[in-house]
C-alpha cells in the first residue's frame, strides 16, 4: 500500500486557452491533514473539481488509494470515498434535517422509492457519526451556519469517506465554532481519515495542518511539511513577491509631529463605547483594535456621523467640531471605508468609474447633467494612482478581485480629498498580495499628510501597519500601545 | 409554545384553512346558504379545473420557476382535439391519447429551452403560451364549438345530484372530480414517496447542491415541464366537457388566478416550497370567495377587489414567514457565538 492516498501527477486543465492548471502535483499522505493554499484564482477549486470528478482534467493522472485514473466522474469519486464539504455546505434549506442527512445515501443506493421510516433510521445513524443532537424535523434554513456544516460533514462521513476535502470551512464560523470544527478534524485524523484543508488563514493552517501545498497561477510552487515553513516563505510562495519592506514603517519620515493633530478626541462617548481620548497627527497611522463588541466599529461610525456622539469633543485641525451627520464628517475632511465593502461601500454591477466618482457628483454636475468626460478623466487618474488592476475602468466593479475592489472604495473616498481616513477592517477577505499593496498604499497616502485610522481585529495587521494603536475592550478605551511594544503578543494580552 | 404548534403556525396552509373557516361562518351568518349541500357541491365542482392547473403551477414553481403556459396549452389542445373529433370518428381514448401527446410536446418545447439554454421559465412559457394562443385563433379560427360525440358521455357524467331542503335548489357533481382526486393522489405518491418527487423539492431548494448530490437536475426539470403539459391538457379537456363546449378565449389568462391560489397556499416564488394541501386550500379559498360573495349579494366587480386583497395578504404571510425563518437562523447563529 502506497504511503499516499491521493497522488495527482501533472494535472492540466484549460478553459478556452487559459491554463487554469499546469502540471499540478498534489500528494496527500494517509491519515494527515494537508493544507491547500493559494490566492484567489490560483486553481485551488479547479483541482478540487478534478478530484471530485465534476470537471475532469485535460491531461495528467489522479491516483487514489492505489488506483490510477485518467479522469474521475462524480459517482466514481464518491464510490471511492472522496467527499467534498463545500464552502456553501451544499445543504437543502427547504428540506428537513432528516432529509438533508439521508438524501445522499438514498441517492447513492439508487433507490427509486423514498421510504420515510428507513430514511429516519439513516438520518439517526448519520448523526451518530459525529454525535450530533439535532431535531430531525426542523427545516435546515432555520439552523445556524455551524449546524449546517456539521450536517454536511456528518453526511460525508456516513458515506464512508476515506478522503475529506474541506473547502474554506471556517469562513462563516465564529472562533468557538472553528475550535469545535478543529476538534472534529483531529478526531477524524485519529480515526485514519485523510483531510485536504483549503484555507486562506495562515494561523489556522499552522494550527491544524501537517503539511501544505501552495499553488500559484495554476502551478504547484511549494509542497512540504507545515511546521518548517516560515511565514515569509509562505507569503513569498503565495504571491511570488517579497514583502521585506512590509514591516518597515518609515514612521519618522511620515509623521508631522510639529503641527496640530489632524483629529483629537477628548473623552468621546457614544452608543457602544465611552471615554475615548486620543489624537492622530497628519501622516500617522493609528490602529483601533479590540474584539468583536469592543466598540471599535461603533467608534468609527460615530466619527463619520452615522451614529451620534453622546458626550465628549472632537477637534479637527485645532477646531472643535460637531459631527452629527455624514455631511458634517465629509465637510471636516473625514472619510470612512466601511467594514463590509461589498454591501456598504460599492455598487457592484456599476462601473468602476461611476463608483469612484459617486461621492463627488456635485463636482461633475453641469446644470442638470453630469460632465462625463471630466468624470472619466478623474476616475482614470485614480485607477492609475492606486494601481487598480483592470483593463477598462468602465467595467463593473464586480469584475475585480477582492483587493482591487477595496482599492476602488479607497479611491472613492480619497477623491473627496480627506484629511482623516478611517478604515474599518480594511483587508477582510483580501488576498495576501493585495493586502500588502493596500498597506503600501496607505503608507504612501500618510506620507502625503493624511491621518489614517485603522479599526481591525487582525492583530498581525495592526502590528505591521500601524505606528501606534488604541486598545478597546467592552466599549472602553483601555490604553495605547506604540513603537517596540506593538507586537502581536502584547496586543493579544491587551484585548483579552 | 412547543415545537409542533410553532411549526403549524409557521405554515401558510394553517392560515388559509383558518381564513376559509372564518369566511364560511361569516357567509353563513349573512346569507344562511353557505352550508347548504347544493352550495358545497357547486363549490367542489368549481375548483376541479383550477385545482388540476394548480398541480402544474406547483411542480413548476417548486422545481424551476413560473409556468404560465398551461391554460393556453390546454385551450389549444382541447380545441384541436374537438376539431379532429368532428371530422373523424376516432374513439375517445385515441383522442385523449392524442391530446396528451400534444400537451407533452408543448411541455418538451418548454423544457428544452429552459434546461438546455437556461432561459428563465417565465419567458419561455410566456412565449409558448403566445404561440398556442396564435395557433388556436389564427390557424384554427377559435370559434366556439360544441362537445363532439366522442366526449358526450363524459360531458354528461354526473356522479350524483343533491337538492337543498331549504331552498329547493339542486346541484350536480361532475365525474371530473374523480379525475382531479386521482391526479392529486398520484401527485402525492410521487412527491412524497419517490426519489423523483423529493428531487423536485431538492432542486428547488438548492440547484447546485442537488447536482453535487448526484440528482439529475436537467432530466427532472425537463420531465416536470412535459408532465405539466399533460396535466394541463387533462384540465383543459375536463373544463370543455363540463362546459359542454370549447372556446379557446375562455382559457386565456387562466394562469393568474391559479398562481394567486397556490401562492396563497404557501408555494414560494423562489422555489423549493409548496404542498398539495396548500394548492387545494388556496384554490378552494379563491373559488369560495368568488362563488360565495354572490350569495351575500356582492357585485362581480367588487369580488375582484376581495380576491386582490386576499392575494396580497396571502403573499405577505409567505414573505413574512420566509423572513422570520431567516431571522431565526441568524439569531441562533448569534447564540452559538
Amino acid at each position: 500500500m502506497s504511503e499516499y492516498i491521493l497522488d495527482c501527477k501533472g494535472v492540466c486543465k484549460s478553459f478556452g486557452g487559459v491554463h487554469a492548471l499546469q502540471n499540478v502535483d498534489l500528494r496527500v499522505k494517509r491519515g494527515e491533514v494537508h493544507c491547500l493554499a493559494g490566492e484567489n484564482g490560483c486553481g485551488k477549486s479547479t483541482i478540487i473539481k478534478a478530484i471530485s470528478g465534476f470537471q475532469p482534467q485535460d491531461s495528467g493522472t489522479i491516483e487514489f488509494d492505489g488506483k490510477v485514473y485518467q479522469s474521475l466522474s462524480p459517482s466514481v469519486s464518491i464510490d471511492q470515498g472522496i467527499q467534498v464539504i463545500y464552502q456553501d455546505m451544499s445543504v437543502f434549506p427547504n428540506l428537513t434535517v432528516q432529509e438533508n442527512l439521508a438524501i445522499n445515501t438514498v441517492i447513492s443506493n439508487k433507490q427509486k422509492i423514498y421510504n420515510h421510516r428507513q430514511q429516519r433510521e439513516i438520518a439517526k445513524k448519520v448523526m451518530a457519526t459525529l454525535g450530533l443532537d439535532l431535531d430531525l424535523d426542523d427545516l435546515v434554513e432555520t439552523l445556524p451556519v455551524a449546524s449546517k456544516q456539521l450536517i454536511a460533514i456528518a453526511r460525508a462521513l456516513y458515506a464512508k469517506a476515506k478522503f475529506l476535502i474541506l473547502d474554506e470551512p471556517t469562513t462563516a464560523l465564529t472562533r468557538k465554532e472553528v475550535e469545535r470544527l478543529f476538534e472534529i478534524i483531529r478526531d477524524l485524523k485519529a480515526k485514519g481519515l485523510s483531510i485536504l484543508f483549503v484555507s486562506h488563514k495562515l494561523d489556522e493552517m499552522y494550527e491544524i495542518s501537517d503539511s501544505i501545498t501552495i499553488m500559484r497561477s495554476g502551478q504547484t510552487v511549494y509542497t512540504g511539511p507545515m511546521a518548517t515553513l516560515s511565514e515569509e516563505d509562505f507569503t513569498h510562495y503565495m504571491t511570488g513577491r517579497d514583502f521585506s519592506d512590509v514591516d518597515n514603517k518609515h514612521a519618522e519620515e511620515r509623521i508631522q509631529r510639529d503641527t496640530q493633530p489632524a483629529i483629537e478626541l477628548n473623552n468621546l462617548s457614544g452608543s457602544g463605547f465611552a471615554g475615548v481620548s486620543f489624537k492622530v497627527q497628519p501622516g500617522e497611522i493609528v490602529g483601533i483594535t479590540g474584539q468583536l463588541g469592543s466598540g471599535r466599529s461603533e467608534l468609527c461610525n460615530t466619527l463619520f456621523g452615522i451614529e451620534k456622539a453622546t458626550g465628549g469633543t472632537i477637534t479637527c485641525s485645532g477646531k472643535q467640531v460637531t459631527i452629527s451627520s455624514v455631511e458634517d464628517a465629509t465637510r471636516n475632511g473625514i472619510a470612512l471605508v466601511p467594514e463590509d465593502r461589498l454591501t456598504e461601500g460599492l455598487f457592484l454591477p456599476v462601473s468602476i468609474m461611476e463608483n469612484i466618482t459617486v461621492v463627488n457628483f456635485d463636482k461633475f454636475t453641469k446644470g442638470l447633467t453630469l460632465d462625463s468626460p471630466a468624470q472619466i478623466a478623474e476616475s482614470a487618474d485614480w485607477v492609475k494612482e492606486i494601481h487598480v488592476k483592470t483593463d477598462d475602468h468602465l467595467l463593473p466593479v464586480q469584475t475585480l478581485s477582492g483587493g482591487n475592489q477595496q482599492k476602488v472604495v479607497l479611491a472613492k473616498w480619497l477623491s473627496t480629498k480627506p484629511k482623516i481616513l478611517i478604515l474599518n477592517g480594511p483587508t477582510v477577505g483580501v488576498d495576501i498580495g493585495a493586502k500588502y499593496d493596500i498597506y503600501a498604499l496607505l503608507r504612501d497616502l500618510a506620507k502625503q499628510g493624511l491621518a489614517v485610522l485603522v479599526a481591525s481585529d487582525d492583530l498581525t495587521e495592526v502590528s505591521r501597519l500601524c505606528d501606534r494603536t488604541v486598545v478597546m475592550r467592552g466599549g472602553i478605551m483601555t490604553g495605547e500601545i506604540a513603537d517596540q511594544e506593538l507586537t502581536v503578543e502584547n496586543l493579544t494580552k491587551a484585548i483579552m | 409554545m412547543n415545537k409542533k404548534t410553532k411549526r403549524l403556525l409557521g405554515r401558510n396552509e394553517f392560515y388559509v384553512a383558518a381564513i376559509i373557516i372564518v369566511l364560511a361562518l361569516i357567509i353563513q351568518v349573512i346569507s344562511g346558504q353557505f352550508i347548504a349541500i347544493n352550495n358545497l357541491v357547486d363549490l367542489a365542482r368549481a375548483i376541479i379545473v383550477n385545482a388540476i392547473y394548480a398541480l402544474c403551477g406547483l411542480l413548476a414553481f417548486v422545481s424551476t420557476g413560473a409556468d404560465v403556459s398551461f391554460p393556453m396549452i390546454a385551450g389549444m389542445t382541447t380545441y384541436i382535439i374537438f376539431k379532429v373529433a368532428e371530422v373523424t370518428a376516432l374513439p375517445a381514448f385515441v383522442l385523449v391519447a392524442m391530446a396528451l401527446a400534444i400537451g407533452a410536446l408543448c411541455g418538451c418545447i418548454n423544457g428544452f429551452f429552459i434546461v438546455k439554454y437556461h432561459f428563465n421559465s417565465l419567458i419561455v412559457t410566456l412565449s409558448t403560451s403566445a404561440i398556442c394562443y396564435g395557433i388556436a385563433f389564427g390557424a384554427l379560427k377559435g370559434v366556439r364549438i360544441d362537445v363532439p360525440d366522442a366526449f358526450k358521455a363524459f360531458s354528461k357524467w354526473n356522479l350524483f345530484t343533491v337538492r337543498s331542503g331549504i331552498t329547493g335548489l339542486g346541484a350536480k357533481m361532475h365525474g371530473a372530480i374523480l379525475i382531479m382526486i386521482l391526479l392529486y393522489v398520484l401527485a402525492y405518491l410521487v412527491l412524497r414517496h419517490t426519489m423523483v418527487g423529493r428531487s423536485i423539492y431538492a432542486i428547488g431548494g438548492d440547484e447546485i447542491s442537488a447536482r453535487r448530490a448526484g440528482i439529475q437536475v436537467d432530466k427532472v426539470r425537463f420531465g416536470v415541464f412535459v408532465v405539466n403539459g399533460m396535466i394541463a391538457v387533462i384540465g383543459g379537456l375536463c373544463y370543455a366537457c363540463m362546459c359542454k363546449n370549447c372556446s379557446p378565449m375562455e382559457y386565456y389568462g387562466g394562469e393568474n388566478i391559479v398562481i394567486a391560489a397556490i401562492v396563497l397556499g404557501g408555494v414560494r416564488l423562489t422555489g423549493g416550497h409548496g404542498t398539495l394541501l396548500g394548492c387545494l386550500l388556496g384554490t378552494f379559498l379563491l373559488s369560495m370567495v368568488s362563488n360565495s360573495l354572490t350569495l351575500i349579494g356582492v357585485s362581480v366587480y367588487w369580488q375582484n377587489v376581495f380576491i386582490g386583497l386576499i392575494i396580497v395578504i396571502g403573499a405577505s404571510i409567505s414573505a413574512i414567514q420566509a423572513k422570520r425563518s431567516l431571522k431565526a437562523s441568524k439569531e441562533l447563529g448569534k447564540e452559538a457565538a
